[in-house]
């Protein structure tokens, strides 16, 4: 069932791609060098989808990109979900940290890339770096700020039962902590492919930012509309790959607000 | 949580600890050649370079040229989101026709990365102040629509029909009742804003632009000059965390003449 | 089992030196499967007592030993209830039941058999699948119980156990804690601002002064339950009515209402 919602939205689209068919098409009141026209849309999206841009075809360009955004995302999650978990549990740890965390936070992940590309050059390495730090942060503060929240009763609960300290974090902490978690997660998987895509732009040889530069380069707009899209959807792809995830992993959570 | 929270003393103990160990180590990759210091300059080292730049300029300008030109972008093009998204962002809480309308566009570029703009960016408003500004309107844009949306949206029922009990006009109560009731959300909408408007700069600085902090970190990158490297990413932070200081000091001093904080 | 012993027990929040004052020398004995309530009014620290049975809070001054061993830290000997349940709510019932028993390294032939036990004896077995959330508060209640129950502590420790649940819900759980008491007694400490309940399910009652907390006095139950035989009623509100019942309810509601009194209120 299509509600009111869904018939206005159907409705807008199909307004927008009229107004986009009228303005360069129709008209020519938007010329090709301003803003493709769907034709010309059309044909770099053949054009690079068979006989290949900047090096590639669209599938390996995004393929590459899509492979460079899991890893550095992995890397990010499986060292800024522990650390998070460890500054919760231990104030220790957090008093340690806090300060150089405090220091390091406010450089923007894209300010890194200049450095990554001199320790590491062009290649997928300096990505990763970047893409590592910048996703970094957000899965460490949220995971932080989830066991921090967490109800005292559920810790004490676990404690009376005498649980001992590795079952306390895998069946007890991080669960616990795990909506906010997955808030962070989310946060970390945007800020890997605005850092990516930068990343692709500054300077690669291969990937969907590259093709965004090139075309820019070439002056080719109708590439650049493919090149956008091309990052959008992915986008939109990989977060729909960590809602599933985080519905399953949440499922009891999910019930209980309700 | 584990151990009981810890005394003012011990908080300071263990953040200098913390502070030294982190410097300890970067001092010593770099100082015995562990990581050539060319790549790797020590903290003292940005220090030194930090300083020479206030006042030597490097890539045609000093440091603090490089940051009010990159500071001026910053603000025109913050600016333009709010006075764009914060009245978009109340009229589509208002009127459900236009929530309807916009939604479904905004759902679509919402998963465009705003530094995909860039291309187009330089294409239409050029690589000098344009195009720039536009990058960092992408970034800025969406909190700004988003959270004077949901205070819109999502403000107490009966004040509105309290207000229509007084016979108040559409155009006035959206002046007199939506937009004040809605101004914490907006207020907190713009510190995000902010703050992804300065990551949205440095991302279009490093493209596109011919002066500003990030222009000069890209040359020096050319140059293998990373001490100014890191020069500007410690300028971009300090700057970057003062424009969070100010606003969450706005924020709160805010809430706190509404009365929903202590 | 077990026997609960307090002696000369002080507490101090923050600073010792400066900090508030929330007990002053509490002494106590409960012999092993004796069932005591403590009440008291608000804020006058008798959670705190319980809490540093649990091993939550260490005692400022003075020792808390459960069967003859000094409290240091919490563990699965002395058994919780919480007010607000304090289940997982990402485990089943039955996986909230047994992580305690897991805890114990306990061979999965043997936890699947006192799981049975238990979810029989509270009257569970239906919802050995379902989550926390899928459970009205009477039954999350009981699961917390059972989760202590299943690990045969020496102590059982309850802080306000019903005090979340409705009215309703409350008797029918006070009238089960009777019966499972009766059958099966087991060292308690309950702690709860309700009279009624404390005279009820208790043996003796404990009658707390405001802060700095301090035991005021302490009324024997049992034998006036066993002389006038309050455990041939099968209902709460038939031993409510009893003379016998009013009487220590009253005796226990004026020496509350001096406290009140003092305070001002």
């Amino acid at each position: 069932m299509i509600g009111r919602r869904g018939w206005i939205g159907l409705g807008t689209v199909m307004a927008l791609l009229a107004l986009w068919f009228l303005l360069t098409t129709l008209t020519g009141l938007v010329t090709g060098a301003r803003f493709p026209s769907p034709a010309e849309f059309w044909l770099s999206l053949t054009q690079i989808s068979g006989r290949g841009y900047a090096g590639g075809q669209l599938f390996s360009h995004a393929l590459h990109s899509l492979k460079l955004v899991i890893m550095g995302f992995t890397v990010a999650i499986a060292t800024g979900v522990p650390l998070g978990l460890w500054m919760g549990w231990n104030r220790k740890v957090e008093a340690a940290i806090n300060p150089v965390f405090l220091v390091i936070r406010p450089i923007p992940p894209l300010a890194w890339i200049p450095l990554a590309i001199l320790w590491l050059g062009l290649g997928d390495a300096a990505k990763i770096m970047v893409i590592w730090f910048s996703a970094f942060v957000p899965s460490v503060i949220n995971t932080f700020a989830g066991v921090r929240n967490i109800d005292r009763p559920m810790i004490e609960a676990a404690s009376m039962l005498g649980t001992p300290r590795w079952r306390m974090v895998t069946e007890v902490i991080a669960p616990a902590a795990s909506p906010l978690i997955f808030t962070g997660l989310r946060l970390s998987l945007q800020a890997s492919w605005t850092t990516l895509v930068a990343a692709e732009l500054v300077g690669a040889l291969v990937g969907v930012g590259f093709v965004l530069n090139m075309a820019q380069q070439d002056i080719y707009p109708g590439m650049i509309l493919v090149g956008m899209v091309t990052v959008g959807i992915l986008g939109w792809a990989t977060t729909l790959v960590l809602s599933a995830a985080e519905r399953r992993a949440l499922a009891w959570n999910i019930a209980a607000r309700d | 949580m584990n151990s009981a929270p810890l005394t003012f003393r011990e908080t300071i103990a263990w953040g200098i600890l913390g502070v030294v160990v982190f410097l300890g180590i970067w001092t010593l990759l770099s100082a015995f050649g562990i990581v050539p210091r060319q790549f790797l300059p020590t903290p003292l080292d940005v220090a030194t370079r930090f300083v020479t730049l206030l006042t030597s300029p490097f890539a045609g300008a000093t440091l603090p040229q490089h940051l009010a030109s990159s500071f001026q972008r910053y603000a025109y093009g913050v600016l333009l989101a709010a006075i764009i998204g914060v009245p978009l962002g109340l009229l589509m809480g208002w009127f459900r026709l236009l929530d309807d309308i916009v939604t479904p566009i905004f759902d679509g570029l919402r998963f465009i990365a705003p530094i995909a703009w860039v291309p187009f960016a330089a294409l239409w408003f050029g690589t000098g102040i344009g195009g720039p500004i536009m990058i960092i309107f992408a970034g800025a844009f969406p909190p700004c629509l988003i959270n004077a949306y949901r205070g819109a949206r999502f403000v107490e029922p009966r004040l509105i029909e309290a207000a229509r009990m007084l016979g108040t006009s559409n155009t006035r109560t959206i002046m007199e009742i939506l937009l004040p009731a809605a101004v914490p959300s907006i207020v907190a909408g713009l510190r995000v804003s902010a703050g992804l408007g300065w990551q949205s700069l440095v991302g279009a600085e490093l493209i596109v632009a011919a002066a500003g902090v990030g222009f000069m970190m890209v040359q020096a990158q050319g140059n293998v000059q990373t001490a100014t490297v890191m020069t500007g990413m410690v300028a971009i932070g300090i700057v970057g965390m003062l424009i969070d200081i100010l606003l969450r000091q706005g924020e709160s001093w805010l809430r706190r003449r509404r009365g929903l904080e202590a | 089992m077990g026997s609960i012993l307090f002696k000369n027990v002080d507490k101090v929040f923050g600073n010792p030196a400066a900090g508030v004052k929330a007990l002053d020398n509490i002494n106590l004995e409960i012999a092993d499967r004796e069932f005591v309530a403590i009440v008291g009014p608000s804020g006058c620290g008798k959670t705190t007592c319980l809490r540093m049975v649990a091993g939550f809070e260490a005692a400022t001054a003075g020792i808390i030993s459960v069967s003859g061993k000094t409290v240091t830290e919490p563990g699965p000997d002395r058994a919780v209830v919480f007010q607000q349940f304090a289940l997982f709510p990402w485990k089943t019932v039955r996986e909230n039941i047994d992580l305690g028993l897991r805890n114990k390294n306990l061979p999965q032939a043997e936890r699947d058999g006192l799981i049975a036990d238990v979810l029989k004896l509270m009257n569970l077995e239906s919802h050995a699948n379902a989550f926390p959330h899928q459970l009205s508060g009477g039954m999350q209640q009981r699961v917390a119980i059972a989760r202590a129950y299943v690990l045969d502590p020496d102590v059982l420790l309850m802080d306000e156990p019903f005090g979340a649940l409705d009215a309703q819900t409350r008797v029918v759980m006070q009238e089960e804690l009777v019966r499972l008491a009766r059958v099966n007694p087991r060292t308690v400490l309950f702690i709860t601002h309700a009279v009624e309940e404390a005279v009820y399910l208790a043996d003796r009652v404990a009658v707390m002064t405001r802060r700095p907390g301090r035991i005021k006095e302490i009324l024997d139950i049992r034998s006036i339950r066993q002389s006038e035989n309050w455990d041939k009623h099968q209902k709460i509100e038939d031993v409510m009515d009893l003379e016998s019942f009013v009487h220590l309810r009253t005796q226990i509601w004026k020496s509350l209402r001096e406290e009140k009194g003092s305070q001002g209120v």
